[in-house]
């Protein structure tokens, strides 16, 4: 420690005042103001995260133009469970007609890079409709193969391809039955790891 | 005030990236193509001008001991009323920029200039210092996009100039950000010297 730290420091009451005071104003103006910006914009940013929302669900079921969501359903301490390590962000009713036709089951697996957040659908029967990817961090030209949906050596979409899997199918697992892009095998399984718990809680919801 | 000479110091003489080695985090970690870089340097450029030109306008009141407080304060209600703007008028930039614009309140270029330029001159010389400093910023990050975008990825703004198959995609990756601004920061200092030498 320097001398300086140890000088008893001696302040006036009324100067601590003034920098308690004029710190305070600052703050409530400040935050007065950031008040009125997110008058203006917190209604469109809703929006837009809700359409966003809604066309990674479009993008999973089988029959996207008739499809309607529900809002978000309650999670369960089951559902929760089920998905594992992965860590479960939503489900949403998918209703064709009114009749329940499965559920667009949000969740976050982890990738090579980071957090892979992914909607998977699973339809009445327990079957993968559609798998899309709404965020994700993996490398450039590598695992972002994966992310957009790349054919793997089989020629077959890398997300396509779970497609018409079910709990039947018993655990997926990469180089058991699905394939990887080459190169990017821990970004395969970080989507593996999200739809097999998908499929478990869609077990959990019947 | 010196209008043409801070033009120059913002720019070249005084860049806050090659010169003062301000902002190399937010400079290498999002220089991988040209939308990118122009969304952040123009943030950059707004959110310091008007962070120059409020903490110019309250440098007497503020007193010595929390000047820092107070200026990160200021900073950090700008940066938020920028990102919530973007995220609900332009959302296709703030998503690619992802946490580099919240990250803005700790980048040392609006800090620095604050500290070193806006508490000890005027409004007018603040607002100026400001919106040179930030084409210095966005002019670098701009340079960097154009290398890394053009010979990592073979594109521009998003046009394919180069084809598929030819590009060093390392550029793109974090190595590639550090081989480029390594590259730009001596070819400045070069150009510096040479022009010291010359006079």
């Amino acid at each position: 420690m320097s001398a300086a730290s140890k000088e008893k420091v001696q302040m006036d009451p009324k100067y601590i005042i003034t920098l308690t005071v004029t710190l305070l104003v600052t703050c409530v103006v400040v935050a007065a103001a950031l008040g009125g910006v997110n008058a203006i914009t917190e209604e469109k940013i809703d929006a837009i995260n809700k359409e966003k929302t809604e066309i990674a669900m479009k993008a999973v079921v089988a029959d996207p133009d008739n499809t309607t969501f529900s809002d978000k359903l309650t999670l369960t301490d089951e559902m929760i469970a089920a998905a594992g390590s992965v860590t479960l962000d939503s489900v949403y009713e998918a209703q064709v007609n009114g009749q329940s036709a499965g559920h667009a089951i949000k969740v976050v697996a982890s990738g090579s890079q980071g957090k892979i957040e992914m909607m998977v659908g699973v339809d009445a029967e327990g079957t993968v409709t559609g798998v899309s990817i709404v965020k994700n961090a993996e490398t450039s030209g590598i695992g972002s193969k994966v992310m957009t949906n790349m054919p793997t050596a089989s020629g077959v979409g890398v997300l396509s391809q779970f497609e018409g899997k079910s709990a039947a199918d018993g655990t997926l697992t990469v180089g058991g039955n699905v394939d990887a892009i080459s190169g990017a095998t821990v970004s395969t399984r970080g989507v593996t790891n999200g739809v097999n718990a998908a499929l478990a809680v869609a077990g959990v919801l019947g | 005030m010196n209008i043409g000479k801070q033009f120059k110091e913002g720019l070249l003489t005084q860049n806050p990236v090659l010169v003062q080695m301000l902002g190399l985090c937010s400079t290498m970690a999002i220089t991988t193509s040209i939308m990118n870089g122009l969304g952040m340097g123009v943030s950059v450029l707004i959110i310091l001008t008007a962070s120059n030109v409020v903490i110019s306008a309250i440098r007497k009141i503020v007193p010595d001991k929390i000047r820092i407080a107070m200026f990160i304060v200021v900073i950090a209600g700008f940066v938020t009323c920028v990102d919530l703007l973007l995220q609900a008028f332009v959302p296709a930039i703030a998503e690619s920029l992802g946490v580099f614009i919240p990250l803005i309140v700790v980048n040392c270029i609006i800090l620095g200039r604050a500290e070193a330029f806006s508490y000890k001159n005027g409004i007018g010389a603040s607002f100026f210092d400001g919106v040179f400093q930030g084409l210095g910023y966005t002019a670098v990050l701009l340079a960097m996009c154009f290398i890394r975008e053009l010979l990592g990825a073979g594109t521009l703004a998003g046009f394919r100039i180069i084809p598929e198959q030819f590009p060093v995609g390392i550029l793109t990756l974090p190595v590639g950000g550090f081989l480029v601004l390594g590259c730009l920061i001596a070819a400045m200092q070069w150009a510096l010297s040479k022009s010291k030498e010359g006079k």
